[in-house]
């Protein structure tokens, strides 16, 4: 007895034990035989006016869904925003019912239409689908367009607009694909402001009437449905509607451009770079690179076990995701790869990218990764089946983009017969490392001089200068939020202890800089002398000779422009006036702002406006001076006279910078210090 | 007479709550503490795997925030049979998808596969909670794409700190946790270190903790047999701790203004405070959501934008969370409508639900609304996975996948207004200024 159980529970541990053995975890589980593939057909039927009807039958969920797409070729907008409007303006009242009415009762059944210019989409329990499909036909073919309605759409467009212009990865988006396409080719046109403003309610009706039409319109019902029964309903609600034949407008053909490129566009406040690597492609479905370009693209970007997942942000930790996608159109359609990435890394982001691009051209896809690819294909198939719209939106393919009849049946077979040369050939073909743009919206004080400097191949890329606008312009200056807590008033301390320290700087009474310029080649020698109480003479010699000298006595004073005396005016003086003195960082004017930090040749600077058309600059770092810069009106233009500080030096225990550049429009004097004197070598007579 | 029944039949299926999409499934509980729940559905060549377990945010350390997404990214890192970066690889090599995500209450992973790959995902999340590779170069590589995560989703992102809180949560909440965000500050992210995740994991990470859902096309008995096999052996880990911290209730009114710089158009929004999500009082909360603005004939819907054209759009939602809830009211504005306009029409609407019943023809809309809604909630696999998972870990009762629009049909109008009243009050809201920096 005793040993039975014993026996018993020996057994119990070797059968426990058996168990685990059971299974090896070093080994990950084998697969079994892929589920079979049941590519259902849809039921079909035509209507007169030439909308074709999409049946598929789904008894799951007491639920039904219409789609209406009206495959019409892209609309190149004469006024951008018109499409917009029009898609917000469909279901605000029909000619049968107000929109109140008409919003009330989609809701109160629990469903959901939705209206746009080139197509409508419903869905509701099955026991409200055939009023349901009643109210989107009637809202898609007796609209009723009034002026109010339109007003009120055309604000809340406009407001929208503006609620995205902050938004680098709105701003991204559209601009790269304005720059791809064009900004006159359908899928490059953008709304603005502007163009809204010009849309009348007319430009609406308009296309209302030339493109709604049935003529290629095709009509998708999934769901809880007989088919018959659909196709009663859809011919009940939809067969008044007439056919127009669309106006078809040739299209403008993108170009890619001659020379891989940054375009960058600046966004103060971003966070994050949002980059776009692109150029344009030609490929259509039904092309016979079609199947290789799916696989070297998912290789590439497709996925995040891809190439450049991986590398962005697995083993640099550069971005949340990098993915990448060639299109492909009757139209038109382009290959990108993009991420968002932090401004710090944006450059080498960038270099990461290419180097990216170029691996799937210049080396073979391992034969694993093929393979495995290729299994993900074949998965996601299988799993697309799960939503049985999948069978409708194959139908819809096949039909709007002239593909064989077999084209999804055949899918795997074509993926699977894809090898590493194909996938190599078509990354040649369609990926253009030589005609790259790199589109870029982020903050340009961050990310301009990393992408100027940037190499790729010890070659440097060339950066260019758009606005949100894909307006190309010139290279703006970036300006940095200044830090909590700096005032004017700290950025002239940090400069006074800068050149010396308030107390040694106060001393100072008088001082004389003795100086030799080169202008053109001339040399032109220069004495410089100023009091603290606001004396100054300035005096410039070319051998021997005065080409010029200014002199105030604090008061008053005039200028002798080769030999000829001229008393100063009211308003030099009081110009004067403002500028005397020795250092005048050591009490704040009211009138100085503090007003950005923007690099001065790649040093970060306060600018600090002393008037209304004067600014001076101070580095961030140093606390130096480093330029001043002052607006002139002459002649009816505005020229630039700025002056560049360096190579500070100390003199008696101040600082003072012993070259000066000053431009002055176009020409460029180069200023080198001779003689820098504190309260020596000036006297009274100087200013007389 | 079978015609007559027939009859009968399509009356009671024309009227009746819709009566065929009862989801079945199975839970049953491993000698570890797992939860197991099975649902079977033949009719798709599709399975999903998903585990959740019960720790969120909201069980970090206080000078931890962000920890618990951190960690969900660490565990794709690998494991001691899945070498580093592969996990990802073998997901799509096997032609699956997956994914995890990270709440304030629970963390919770899933791969959908083609069915023939069912052990394959049994497998991976068993060795997930097994033993996973927990070591410093995932911390650092991890570290800086959560990062960017926050920079993609919050701080590049308009309205990022309403979408996820960061700009409401602190002002609701003073001990609870929940004042702090999912994602955490780059200053707890940069501090955390690599022993805390290892003790986080062997806190939190173990079978008692967690519930195991497998649905789709699947075989029971073999199923349950793999289950044992892959995750039987896995120790069961201590108790857990749960937070238990009660916030004071808010007795004054509060103000803030916040300032996002990827914005032009201000909000105006109304934040309060609200019971559990388990609540009956929070299904009621929900309904309001759709009565003030789920669809346009919405009361601010229909009022705000449509017809005094003072917002470009009306948001009304709530955070549903296992401790307490937050409900959100809020409005855009439309052109130059000052925020205080929004405010004042906003409050007329909420104190017409807190005195007056609403029509009978809007409560049954209601009803039809949520009962789309109920249906559209089950349409897939992996979303009937998740909500398996969601209903039992946080929830308790895995049968709510089927009985909680029982719930919304339980709700009178009389039930719509006391809950208005209860908690929809001036003195317990916080009153947020949403504003673009260029305001600052």
């Amino acid at each position: 007895m005793m040993k039975l159980r014993i026996l018993a529970l020996l057994f119990c541990g070797i059968f426990t034990t058996a168990i685990q053995a059971q299974i090896d975890r070093s080994t990950m589980p084998k697969s079994g035989e892929l589920p079979e593939i049941n590519l259902g057909e849809p039921d079909r039927y035509s209507f007169k006016n030439g909308l074709e009807l999409l049946v598929v039958e789904d008894h799951k969920l007491p639920q039904v869904n219409a789609r209406l797409v009206i495959d019409n070729k892209p609309i190149i907008e004469k006024k951008p925003g018109t499409a917009s409007l029009l898609s917000s303006m469909l279901g605000t009242g029909t000619e049968n019912m107000s929109k109140d009415e008409f919003n009330e009762e989609i809701d109160f059944l629990g469903a959901n239409v939705s209206l746009s210019s080139q197509s409508a989409y419903a869905s509701s329990l099955k026991r409200y689908f055939k009023r349901v499909l009643e109210l989107m036909a009637d809202g898609a073919l007796n609209p009723k367009f009034t002026q109010e309605n339109f007003k009120a759409e055309k604000d809340k467009l406009i407001e929208s607009i503006k609620s995205s212009q902050k938004s680098a990865s709105a701003i991204a988006g559209r601009v790269s694909r304005a720059l791809a396409y064009g900004k006159d080719h359908p899928f490059g046109q953008f709304t603005t402001i502007e163009s809204v403003k010009d849309i009348t309610l007319d430009d609406v009706k308009n296309m209302y009437r030339n493109y709604f039409s049935p003529k290629n319109a095709y009509m998708v019902v999934v769901g809880d449905i007989k088919s018959r029964k659909a196709k009663r309903w859809v011919k009940k609600y939809f067969k008044k509607w007439k056919e127009e034949v669309p106006p078809s407008e040739s299209l403008p053909e993108p170009r890619n451009v001659q020379f891989t490129q940054v375009n960058l566009v600046d966004m103060p406040n971003a966070v994050q770079s949002e980059i776009y690597v692109q150029n344009t492609v030609d490929l259509e479905k039904n092309d016979a690179d079609y199947f290789p370009v799916l696989v070297a693209n998912q290789i590439l970007g497709g996925s995040f076990g891809s190439y450049l997942n991986m590398n962005l942000r697995e083993d640099k930790g550069y971005t949340y995701g990098a993915r990448s996608r060639i299109g492909a159109s009757k139209y038109a359609s382009r290959f990108y790869a993009t991420a968002s990435v932090r401004n710090a890394v944006t450059d080498s982001a960038v270099v990461e990218f290419l180097r990216e691009v170029n691996h799937i051209r210049d080396s073979i896809v391992k034969p694993e990764k093929l393979e495995d690819v290729k299994s993900k294909f074949a998965g996601n198939f299988v799993m697309n089946l799960e939503d049985k719209s999948t069978i409708a939106k194959y139908a819809l393919n096949i039909e709007t983009n002239d593909l064989p009849e077999d084209f999804y049946k055949n899918y795997l077979k074509k993926i699977n017969a894809v090898t590493a040369e194909d996938v190599q050939r078509v990354a040649k073909k369609y990926i253009k490392p030589e005609h790259l743009q790199i589109v870029i919206a982020g903050k340009g004080a961050d990310i301009a001089e990393p992408l100027e400097n940037m190499t790729y191949k010890e070659k440097t890329v060339p950066v260019m200068y758009y606005n949100k606008k894909a307006k190309k312009v010139d290279k703006p200056v970036f300006s940095k939020e200044i830090p909590e807590g700096v005032t004017v008033k700290t950025v002239y301390d940090q400069y006074i202890e800068a050149i010396g320290g308030r107390e040694a700087v106060e001393k100072v009474n008088s001082m004389m800089m003795k100086g030799n310029a080169s202008v053109q080649g001339m040399s032109i020698n220069m004495i410089m002398k100023r009091t603290v109480d606001g004396k100054s003479l300035m005096k410039m010699t070319m051998g021997g000779n005065v080409l010029n000298k200014v002199v105030f006595d604090g008061e008053d004073g005039y200028t002798m422009t080769r030999g000829q005396k001229m008393e100063m005016s009211e308003e030099q003086i009081k110009e004067q006036k403002k500028s005397a003195g020795l250092f005048p960082e050591l009490e704040v004017d009211e009138e100085h702002k503090l007003e950005a930090i923007v690099p001065v040749e790649g040093e970060d600077a306060y600018v600090v406006s002393t008037a209304e058309d004067a600014k001076a600059y101070y580095s961030v770092e140093s606390g130096l001076k480093i330029m001043d810069k002052k607006t002139v009106k002459q002649g009816g233009k505005e020229i630039v006279n700025k002056g560049k500080f360096e190579n500070y030096q100390e003199i008696k225990g101040i600082k003072v910078p012993m070259k000066m550049v000053r431009e002055y429009g176009p020409q460029t004097i180069n200023i080198e210090m001779k003689e820098v004197k504190f309260d020596e070598g000036v006297s009274a007579s100087d200013f007389e | 007479m079978i015609r007559r029944l027939n009859l009968l039949l399509i009356l009671l299926l024309s009227f009746g709550f819709s009566q065929a999409q009862e989801i079945e499934y199975e839970q049953y509980e491993l000698d570890n503490g797992l939860d197991v729940i099975l649902h079977q559905d033949n009719s798709v060549p599709v399975v999903t795997v998903g585990v959740m377990y019960h720790v969120g945010a909201k069980d970090e350390a206080p000078d931890r925030s962000g920890f618990a997404h951190f960690f969900e990214h660490l565990l794709f890192e690998g494991t001691e049979n899945i070498e580093r970066g592969e996990w990802f690889d073998i997901v799509a090599a096997n032609g699956g998808k997956n994914n995890a995500n990270t709440t304030q209450d629970r963390t919770y992973y899933y791969e959908t596969f083609p069915s023939n790959n069912l052990e394959l995902g049994l497998w991976m999340e068993s060795e997930r909670m097994l033993h996973p590779v927990i070591n410093q170069v995932g911390v650092d590589t991890q570290n800086e794409v959560v990062k960017e995560e926050k920079r993609s989703r919050i701080d590049n992102a308009p309205y990022g700190k309403i979408i996820y809180s960061t700009g409401i949560n602190p002002h609701l909440f003073n001990k609870h946790p929940y004042k702090e965000s999912v994602i955490g500050t780059m200053e707890d992210l940069d501090a955390a270190q690599l022993d805390e995740f290892k003790k986080f994991f062997d806190n939190y990470y173990v079978p008692n903790n967690a519930t195991l859902v497998v649905a789709g096309d699947l075989k029971k008995a073999e199923t349950k047999k793999m289950i044992e096999d892959y995750f039987g052996p896995i120790p069961k880990g201590d108790s857990i701790d749960r937070v238990d911290i009660k916030e004071d209730p808010i007795t004054e009114k509060i103000e803030a203004t916040e300032y996002d710089s990827n914005i032009q158009i201000p909000v105006k929004m109304f934040s309060y405070r609200t019971p559990s999500m388990k609540d009956r009082d929070a299904y009621v909360l929900d309904m309001i959501s759709t009565l003030l603005t789920g669809g346009k004939s919405s009361r601010m819907y229909k009022r705000m934008v449509d017809e005094e054209k003072i917002a470009l759009q009306v948001i009304a939602f709530a955070r549903s969370q296992e401790d307490y809830g937050v409900y959100n009211i809020g409005a855009l504005a439309m052109g130059e409508t000052p925020l205080s306009k929004l405010a004042e029409v906003m409050d007329e609407e909420i104190e017409k639900v807190k005195t007056e019943l609403i029509s009978e023809k809007e409560y049954q809309k209601l009803q039809n609304q949520f009962e789309n809604k109920f249906v559209n909630s089950n349409s897939s696999i992996q979303g009937i996975a998740a909500s398996l998972a969601t209903y039992n870990v946080l929830y308790g009762d895995t049968e709510l996948i089927n009985k909680e629009i029982e719930i919304y049909k339980d709700i009178t109008r009389e039930d719509i207004r006391n809950v208005a009243k209860k908690y929809l009050q001036e003195n317990k809201r916080l009153e947020l200024d949403y504003l673009p920096e260029s305001n600052k």
